[in-house]
This record gives C-alpha cells, structure tokens and sequence, in this order.
C-alpha cells in the first residue's frame, strides 16, 4: 500500500485537486452574484440576503464537519489529493468508498491489500471518476427540461408547485430520518430530539417574532441532537 | 439553434404579461443555465483527466476490460441514482439549486438542510421565488464553508482529527439522524398532519420489500400525491 500512496499523494494529483476545489469556488460565487442580482425582484431585502447567507454558513458548519470525519477513512485508501477531488464534488465518502472496492476487485485485488499494484490504483480512480460523471451530465442536460415543466405547472396553477415543493421536502426527509431512527434506540433518540427541537425553537421564533433564531436553529438542533445521541449511548 | 429564437420568443411574451418582473427573474433563469452547465461541463471534463494521467502518463493502463468491469458493477447499483436524484430534489432545489448541489455534492445532508434554513430565516413560501433565490444563498455559502473545511482537513488531516476530544468523534456519529430529524421538524411544524402521513410513508416504505434505492424517490413521489390529493379536497388550489 505503501508505494501507492506515494503515487497517489504526488504533485500532479495536488494540481488537479486544486484545480476542482477551485472550479467548486468559483461556482459557488457565481451563484451568490446570480442570486444577488435577482434578490430585489424575489422581494428579498439586503437586510434579508444578509440574513439567508448567515443562515446558510450556520447551517453548514455541522454537516460540512461531519463530511470531514468521515472522509479521513477514505485518506488511508486512496491519499489525501484524491479524496478531496471525490468528495469535494459530487460524491459521498459511501459512493466513493463502494466505488473504490467495486474498481479494485475489477482488477482482481481487494481494496487496502498489502500487494495493491498502481494499475489498480488506476483501475478505482476510473470507476470513481466516470462513476461520479452520472449525476453531473444528467443535471447539466436534463436541468433545464426539469425547469421548463416546473414553469409550465406554475403558470397553470402556482399554488400545486408550492404543495409540491414542500410535499417533496417532506417525503424526503421523512424518509431519511426514518432510515436513520431505525439504525438503533441512540439514533432514534436523537432524531426524536433534534425534530422537537427544531419545531419549539420554530414556533417559539414566530410566536415572538425572533428572526436570528431561525438562523441559528438548524445548528442548535442539530447540536442538541448529537449530544443527546451521544449522552443515551452511555445508559442505552 | 431553433431553440435559442424560440426562446427569445419566449422572453418577449413573458415580459409583455408581467412587466419587468418577469424579465429580471428570466435573467436569473438564464445566468443560472448559463453557469450552471458550463462549470458542470468543466467538471465532468476535468474529472476524466486524473484517471487518463494515471492510465497513460504514468503508464499504469488498467485495461479497458478492467474499466468497463468496474463502472458497470458501480452503475449496477448506483445508475438508477444518476437519474432519480436529481428529479427527486428538483422541486426543493430549483433551476439554481440543482446546479449547486449536483456538482458539489451531500445533497441530503448539508444543501437542502442549508436551502432550507436560508428559506425559514427569511420567512419564504416553499415553491416561491423568494425561496428558491434564498435557498441559492444557503447552498452557496454552504458549498463555500464546506470546500474550505475539506481543504484545511486535508491538509491537516489526521492531526486535525486526533486533536480533538474523543466525545466529538461519538457525538457525530449522529450527525445523520439529528440532521435529518431536525429538517423534517422545520418544514413540518406548520403543517404537522403532512409531516406525520409524510413519516407514515416514509416508514411504510422503509420497510417494504423493493429495491433499496428507488425507496427515497417512492417515498418523495407518494407524499406529493397524498399532499396534493388533500389540498385538492381542502378547495386549496382553485
């Protein structure tokens, strides 16, 4: 594994990783000018654009470090530059890690086995890469069809996207916070906790008129929920 | 470039029913396409070239067999994703939304957590334009924090990590389930009868027996029936 990781940790694969970390960047302020522009006519306030880009840092603080623990397993297998051009684009470390062992057994090895040829480093970077490619061709081909349909039903009747949107949400993650709750009574504890939670500091901030702590919300339960989790491993 | 005329066509018209709102949210529209698929394309081109480095400057050609072997085993399982996903979160994430969370990923647990918060914090109706652009804020910013978070983990990687207190490690081993729970909680607080058939379903289908990964998408398509078959009861969307 050893002489691999050289390979996988040199130069050239710093380079490319930078160069997606870069692209992600860029994308990302892009977006941020294109919702500017358009803020005023989507009846959002500076005060409220300020508001909705500190929400969304606060929001993102704990998933974006509970993404990094989890890629630290991937760091050992396939090295650092590798693992941040994976999982800093589409990607998560369990497609990427399922990715990696469906490449490597492509080629005949197991995945972090102590004679692991570069051929067939190069074997589990093709599997991840094209593998990767699937999500992004079809948004960038299919998006604007997706959008085109979304404006045929809002003109007709604006008020089924609404029932839409928020029934797609709903389902969504209802089904998410069920698959998780049934990992075990930790897991289901801590989802319980995290939905309360979240709908007390809800009505509380409405029912008051508290608007930063709608922003803050999401981090609260979310911090609440982990810890929860974590202190009922102790008697659970 | 039939498309493009029609298209044009299209603008006039719009913007010849509602004035200029329509016309500047058709910018939005149009900048985000625009972006969107250039930096996907940019992307899906600069992720063929670390495998085609490893192949052919490094010498190390697998084989095309090899290849094909491995992406079709991936594709077995995950294809069906490839297609599903992106229709399933488009109605949460709009035109702008989808661009930004395909091409930097963990939609589930940090882009629609984040869209949503933006949203709530500015007191938009879900389906609205004023959150779909509020959203966009919260999944920017959140693409942001979480590329720079990776680039300093990475680097300083495992010495990060082991200079943390052991209790951090067990606290985000719930990260998933608190996150989601608490996303459920936020769009459903005002709307808990829909909340509790959405969990009704989505345990229903957890526990069914059909192929793992069209569940979420199942889940998804039968609370959008259920939800529009009541409001249409209710006289809610005449």
């Amino acid at each position: 594994m050893g002489d691999i990781l050289q390979i996988a940790n040199s130069t050239a694969f710093w380079i490319f990783a930078f160069i997606i970390v870069a692209i992600v960047a860029f994308q990302a302020i892009v977006f941020l000018w294109i919702a500017g522009r358009s803020a005023p006519e989507a009846d959002l306030t500076k005060q409220e654009v300020k508001t909705a880009i500190r929400a969304g840092f606060i929001s993102s603080i704990g998933p974006s470090f509970g993404i990094a623990i989890v890629l630290i397993s991937l760091i050992t297998l396939i090295g650092s530059p590798i693992t941040l051009m994976r999982i800093g684009i589409i990607g998560s470390a369990a497609t990427e890690s399922s990715a990696a062992a469906i490449g490597a057994s492509a080629f005949g090895v197991e995945l972090g086995a102590e004679n692991f040829p570069i051929e067939a480093l190069a074997a589990v970077m093709w599997t991840m890469f094209l593998g990767g490619t699937g999500w992004l061709i079809f948004t960038m081909v299919f998006t604007k069809s997706m959008g085109k349909t979304q404006e045929k039903i809002q003109k007709r009747n604006p008020k089924i996207m609404a029932s839409v949107a928020l029934a797609a949400m709903l389902g969504a993650f209802a089904y998410l916070a069920s698959q998780q709750m049934v990992n075990g009574p930790n897991h289901a504890v801590s989802g319980v906790v995290a939905l309360a939670a979240m709908v007390a500091m809800m009505k509380y901030a409405d029912h008051r008129d508290i608007s930063w702590l709608k922003e803050w919300a999401l981090g609260f339960a979310l911090l609440i929920g982990m810890t929860t989790g974590y202190l009922t491993t102790f008697i659970m | 470039m039939n498309n493009t005329a029609e298209h044009t066509a299209n603008v006039a018209v719009d913007s010849r029913i509602s004035g200029t709102e329509a016309s500047s949210m058709e910018m939005f529209y149009r900048r985000s396409h625009f972006w969107g698929r250039l930096t996907l394309l940019v992307i899906i081109i600069m992720s063929l070239i670390p495998p085609l480095y490893i192949s052919f400057v490094l010498d190390a050609h697998p084989g095309w067999g090899v290849i094909a072997t491995g992406l079709v085993g991936y594709a077995s399982f995950i294809g069906i994703m490839w297609v599903l996903e992106p229709i399933t979160y488009y109605p949460t994430l709009g035109v702008a939304g989808t661009y930004l969370a395909f091409l930097t990923g963990n939609i589930a647990n940090m882009c629609l957590p984040c869209s949503s918060a933006a949203q709530k914090s500015v007191n938009a109706e879900p389906g609205s334009q004023k959150a779909e652009v509020a959203g966009v804020f919260g999944i920017a910013v959140a693409s942001l924090t979480n590329i720079i978070l990776l680039v300093i983990m990475i680097l300083g990687g495992t010495y990060l990590i082991s200079m943390f207190p052991p209790f951090v490690e067990g606290m985000f081993g719930f990260v998933l389930p608190s996150i989601f729970g608490a996303v459920l909680g936020q769009f459903a607080y005002r709307t808990p009868k829909y909340g509790v058939i959405a969990l009704v379903i989505g345990m229903a289908v957890l526990f069914s027996p059909i192929f793992s990964l069209i569940k979420i998408a199942l889940c998804v398509a039968l609370t959008i029936a259920v939800v529009l078959f009541m409001e249409k009861k209710k006289g809610n969307l005449e």
